[in-house]
């Protein structure tokens, strides 16, 4: 490990190892994913052959295989050898099995009641329990049968229907598989389906509000105020402003939830005025927006604050000081001084926060949790609704995946935008020692 | 901040802005021991009844400190490997020649910029098929190689920070360069892999959508799951113990930030997700 590049490559092998596995494989599975039908119901191994009785009724509707579709719907018996040497194992009277291996052999019945008088007509009469049982084992019906692959669903259709044609067997193997299949019917209803339209528009508000009246917006407030504040308050203000973004989101929502339920802080002090206490989270549209925008402006506002502050801090003291020397009023200061040195800072923040709005659900999913009736569900949470957890318990893997690869697609071109935009590549600077 | 202008009139604007912030941490200690009259805020007994919940196990949830153990353990380990696998990209990244160097520096700045949480669905899906769903190793690999990529930014740069001349002199000395990076370089970027195992231990704290989608079973509960579900269990509506089990949760938090907000403000300021 003498030289620097096997030693380089070493070091860097295990993060290259954890980028493939949980970047690079899921980004390409998210693909994958998205053109299947992976739901709970399908399950996400492969799954099983069932004869159920809507596997029959698709190969009746979709594939017009009207005959075949009646011929395994129905109850079948075939008096055939594996039959009759169960029977003789079971000790059976052997006079039973002979006649019916001589007389019988390769008869069909689709009723039971034919089959037990054609057993009850046999010379040695056997008695009604005795007729059930032999009915029994000579039953070859497929109804509800599972069969783990299709040849051993053919192998036991073909002892109901023996000129199965290939026609057929694609048909059987594809109305009885129980599994996931490839589709592209979940980008197509995901263009038709009217929650899109409003789970587009709920996004768009969403980052676009909180992002202008909180993280740009308020977080420039706060930088300015606290640049014209003595160092004690300002670090404490700086610390204090800090908190929301530190406190973990289980308690920070929960602190809001305080605030803002019908038996919280907000209803018990409005109620001195007269007002009627109400869940101010979840009572109308409105309140659970701005509830909504609150909690994650005020997390987003703390870094906006910081790195306005550090631009701030950069500015030579002596322009300020010239400033107010020649009469400057403190937003002249602002506007002329301050403002001009933040553009960068700003673009930044912007950027930055556009795409973490965009695909973060969490301080949403805790407050109102898409409510009220759907009213703040954005496009993050509703693939976690899809695909992770719903009140229905049936999961759309499939769906949710096609729904994340969209924002997939736009944090790849938009990271790679910002990278482009801030010019990274001049970070890298030239190794000095050269082995 | 210049002479020129009064400063409390800014200080009193802010100070009125920040006290709804102020009186919900307030009452967040405050709830936590004592009892109010029926639609009053001002507390009129104390109690530690609320803290009930940490010698008694309600039924149907795990015990308090199996999932405080969960915790720890789930913060601690995924805190190790973004140190490990960080102190040791990041250098190769500030200083190593190896081919295709800024391609990776690029990549890493586009990792940290994509949003890794989109990935839960695929993610979801690969630990059902390979049996590490509902278990910490697979959750904590996760959080791990999501923080990885600002941790090997961070390192990257305080490993920028340290001196040529310290390698020059190692390698003259006939130390190899995995001698030089270990014993020499190493040492002088402590007090940045000091920060950046706290700022991921806070980061794998505070976690709460991985462990709820990935391990939300009662054996690997963590803290947030554990509180999250209490809150949204419509029988037992109690906000004060819902406040003491958050006071419980939050508290590690508040002490490692106060007591090394030095360390962490840079980190905080440099851009991390939220």
């Amino acid at each position: 490990m003498n030289s620097s590049r096997n030693l380089g490559l070493v070091l860097m092998a295990p993060a290259i190892v954890l980028v493939v596995l949980f970047f690079l494989v899921p980004v390409a599975l998210t693909a994958v994913f998205s053109f299947t039908t992976m739901s709970t119901s399908t399950g996400i191994t492969g799954g099983a052959y069932q004869l159920a009785p809507n596997a029959i009724q698709r190969l009746r509707d979709q594939f017009g295989m009207v005959e075949l579709a009646q011929k395994l719907g129905e109850p079948s018996f075939v008096i055939d050898e594996r039959g009759l040497a169960t029977l003789e194992a079971k000790g059976v009277a052997p006079g039973i099995v002979a006649e019916l291996r001589s007389n019988h052999l390769n008869e069909t019945f689709t009723v039971r009641r034919d089959v037990e008088r054609m057993i009850r007509s046999l010379r040695e009469r056997p008695s009604t329990p005795e007729v059930k049982l032999i009915s029994a084992e000579f039953s070859r019906s497929l109804a509800n049968a599972r069969f783990a692959d299709e040849a051993a669903l053919f192998a036991a259709v073909k002892a109901i229907d023996a000129q199965l044609t290939e026609d057929e067997k694609a048909a059987l193997a594809a109305a009885s598989y129980s599994g996931w299949t490839w589709t592209t019917e979940n980008f197509r209803r995901m263009v038709s389906t009217p929650d899109t339209a409003r789970t587009l528009f709920n996004t768009l508000a969403y980052v676009s509000l909180t992002l202008v009246l909180f993280n740009t917006g308020f977080a420039m407030i706060l930088a300015l105020a606290v640049h014209y504040m003595p160092e004690r308050p300002a670090g404490f203000f700086r610390i204090l402003w800090l908190l929301p973004r530190i406190t973990p989101p289980v308690i920070y929502v929960l602190m809001w939830k305080w605030l803002a339920w019908d038996t919280g802080f907000l209803s018990a002090v409005l109620d001195d005025f007269g007002v009627r206490p109400r869940n101010w989270m979840l009572d109308s549209a409105a309140n659970a927006w701005v509830v909504v925008v609150f909690i994650n402006g005020l997390v987003g506002a703390s870094m906006g604050m910081l790195i306005f502050s550090s631009a701030i801090k950069a500015i030579p003291q002596s322009l300020f000081y010239a400033s107010e020397v020649d009469g400057a009023y403190r937003w002249q200061q602002i506007r002329h001084i301050i403002l001009p040195q933040l553009r960068w800072p700003i673009l930044f923040v912007t950027c930055y926060q556009t795409l973490s709005l965009l695909t973060s659900f969490e301080y949403i999913l805790l407050s109102t949790n898409g409510g009220p009736g759907g009213t703040t569900e954005v496009w993050a949470l509703a693939i976690y609704h899809t695909a992770l957890n719903n009140y229905a318990g049936n999961l759309q893997y499939g769906y949710g995946a096609a729904m994340a690869l969209v924002l997939v697609v736009i944090g790849i071109v938009l990271s790679l935008v910002y990278l482009r935009l801030f010019n990274y590549g001049a970070l890298v600077a030239r190794p000095l020692i050269e082995h | 901040m210049t002479g020129n202008f009064r400063s409390w009139p800014v200080v009193l604007a802010l100070s009125l802005l920040s006290a709804p912030l102020l009186l919900m941490y307030a009452y967040l200690i405050v709830d936590t021991i004592t009892n109010s009259p029926v639609g009053s805020f001002v507390p009129n007994e104390f109690t530690l009844e609320h803290w009930s919940f940490l010698w008694e196990t309600p039924r149907g949830r795990p015990n308090i400190w199996r999932v405080t153990l969960n915790s720890l353990v789930f913060a601690t380990s995924s805190c190790l490997i973004v140190l490990a696998v960080s102190s040791t990209a990041g250098y190769v990244l500030s200083r190593l020649n190896v081919p295709g160097r800024s391609f990776f520096l690029a990549g890493v700045m586009v990792l940290h910029a994509f949003p890794a949480i989109t990935l839960i669905v695929a993610i979801f899906l690969v630990l059902q098929m390979v049996g590490l769903y509902n278990s910490l190793v697979g959750v904590i690999l996760v959080k791990a190689a999501i923080d990885m990529p600002l941790g090997i930014w961070i390192m990257k740069g305080f490993y920028d920070t340290v001196p040529w001349e310290i390698e020059m002199a190692g390698i003259q000395d006939g130390a190899s360069r995995f001698r030089v990076w270990h014993s020499l370089v190493l040492p002088q970027v402590r007090p940045g892999l000091f920060a950046l195992g706290l700022f991921s231990f806070l980061l794998g704290w505070s976690e709460f959508i991985l462990p709820q989608v990935l391990a939300p079973g009662n054996q690997v509960q963590v803290l947030s799951v554990y509180l999250a579900s209490l809150i949204a269990d419509d029988n037992n509506f109690d906000m004060a113990l819902f406040k003491s089990v958050g006071l419980f949760y939050i508290a590690p938090v508040l002490i490692l930030f106060f007591a090394f907000q030095n360390y962490l403000m840079n980190i905080y300021g440099g851009g991390t997700k939220g």
